[in-house]
């Protein structure tokens, strides 16, 4: 019996029965199925199950080439090496643009006369800074005595709110984390104008921005 | 010896008989009134909680004398040891240029010098700046002593007072409403803020514990074992926004600073409420 498409592999000396496409005379191939034991060692190509040996994938099988790996091998390699390096150079500080003066003020042509001041004025000065020293510490201690009776007032009440109930002193001495970051503007010289309408007109922002690039190791 | 005898006699009698009322109650009654705080043992005194809203100054207060004459000696002394800025060396630039023209009779054309000079461009900063009318420091409502405004007094912090009625009289005193169980007291307190403004005020609270109490005993006639007096606890929050909706006489609140305190509160009740408040 003459078969088309190549004969499938299977167990020495076995009897199987496989699907095929038989040759029936004519020109024609029609579905049939192969009952033979045969023994086929000569064409066994290694003792895997029958399953394994069948080429299951779809695609067709890729070529492949040798140099590939070593050419991405060696352009990893490479950008390996430019990171280390730039890792290993100092960075580069962000510049406090208020510590550099500028070349233009260091001009002598800018430095100012340097009066001379008469021994009443200097005296005079003198008076006022010791009057200043003796004002701000009186303004200190003033400030001190204040926040230790705020302080004393609330222990104080604390102390009751404890005889009162435990509970609620539990409650009122927990955290409160609501209140911190807390931001408020403070007190300017002259109160806001109602209906004030700022002129109008744009402004280009010239700062510089630095930004500085971490490199993880 | 007897009559003290006697006191503890009757303190301890009086104990037996609370410890009495406690047993009596069903276990499954004591259990749940423990969850509940204060715990089943319900002390004489009525919490209340109370807040103290306080209005931060929106401008600085005026220069003292001396923090004046200091001032301008900062500025002095900043002045004098400066550099010359830019347009201090074409201010000076031009007056040389003018005393040369000046000195020189014969003027060739050498006038370099643009048509504005520094002072002509001082001069008109000098007159942009007295056209801007900034707002005022004293306002209508300090002229007229309108206390319940909250445009008065811009340099100071004020404080809510409000009028309310206990028994017969009429007292002023800061918002106060009784606790009830179940909420922390600065919940009390923010429950006040929500009842006094129906509109939007806004308020940051300074933390969960009080900053000061004020306790009296109630007037023996109305005093029994369970009901001895008040403890009112004061919570400090600061206003952001918003206001009250009725201004003028007929209102029942008033806006004051600390020496104003003194119109309004009883003695009592102003030595403790004194305490709390930030000379400002």
């Amino acid at each position: 019996m003459r078969t088309g498409p190549p004969r499938l592999f299977g167990r020495q000396g076995e009897r199987w029965a496989t699907p095929l496409w038989v040759w029936h005379g004519r020109g024609r191939w029609i579905p049939g199925i192969c009952q033979t034991q045969t023994r086929h060692t000569h064409q066994r190509t290694s003792l895997l199950s029958f399953w394994e040996l069948i080429p299951m994938r779809a695609e067709p099988l890729r070529k492949k080439k040798k140099v590939d790996p070593k050419k991405d091998q060696a352009a990893k390699d490479r950008l390996k090496r430019r990171i280390r390096k730039l890792e290993k150079a100092t960075q580069e500080l962000i510049p406090i643009e208020d510590f550099i003066t500028p070349v233009r003020f260091l001009d002598k042509s800018r430095q100012r006369l340097q009066e001379e001041h008469s021994s009443e004025e200097s005296e005079q000065r003198a008076l006022l800074l010791k009057r200043w020293a003796l004002y701000k510490k009186q303004e200190h201690e003033a400030e001190r005595d204040t926040i230790t009776a705020l302080l004393e007032a609330q222990q104080e009440a604390l102390q009751e709110l404890k005889l009162e109930s435990p509970e609620l002193y539990a409650e009122a001495m927990k955290r409160d984390c609501s209140l911190f970051p807390f931001e408020k503007e403070g007190p300017h010289h002259t109160p806001p104008i109602s209906n004030y309408q700022a002129p109008e007109g744009r402004y280009n922002d010239i700062t510089k921005v630095y930004t500085q690039v971490e490199f993880k190791k | 010896m007897a009559a003290p005898m006697g006191r503890t006699l009757l303190g301890v009698a009086r104990g037996w008989r609370r410890l009495d009322s406690l047993w009596a109650g069903s276990p499954r009654s004591r259990h749940l009134s423990l969850e509940a705080a204060p715990s089943g043992s319900r002390s004489p005194w009525r919490l209340l909680g109370a807040l103290c809203l306080q209005r931060p100054p929106l401008i600085t207060k005026p220069l003292t004398p001396l923090q004046q004459e200091m001032a301008d000696l900062l500025q002095k002394v900043e002045t004098e040891r400066s550099l010359y800025s830019d347009h201090e060396l074409r201010a000076l630039d031009e007056a040389k240029r003018l005393a040369k023209k000046k000195a020189d009779l014969y003027d060739d054309d050498q006038d370099e010098q643009g048509i504005t000079l520094a002072q002509d461009l001082e001069d008109a900063w000098e007159q942009a700046f007295l056209q801007f009318k900034p707002g005022a420091r004293v306002t209508e409502a300090d002229k007229k002593n309108d206390r319940t405004s909250l445009h008065r007094k811009l340099d100071r912090n004020l404080v809510l007072l409000v009028r309310e009625k206990l028994g017969d009289q009429d007292f002023w005193m800061l918002p106060q409403v009784e606790w009830q169980p179940g909420e922390t007291l600065r919940g009390t307190a923010e429950r006040i803020l929500t009842k006094l403004s129906e509109n939007n005020m806004e308020a940051k609270f300074l933390g969960n514990a009080p900053c000061g109490h004020y306790k009296f005993k109630l007037p023996k006639a109305i005093r029994t074992e369970s009901d001895i007096g008040v403890k009112v606890f004061f919570f400090k929050a600061l206003l952001l926004t918003g206001d009250f909706s009725q201004t003028g006489k007929k209102a029942r609140h008033v806006w004051v600073s600390k020496e104003e305190l003194g119109d309004y509160l009883q003695p009592k009740y102003l030595a403790q409420v004194r305490r709390f408040l930030l000379d400002v």
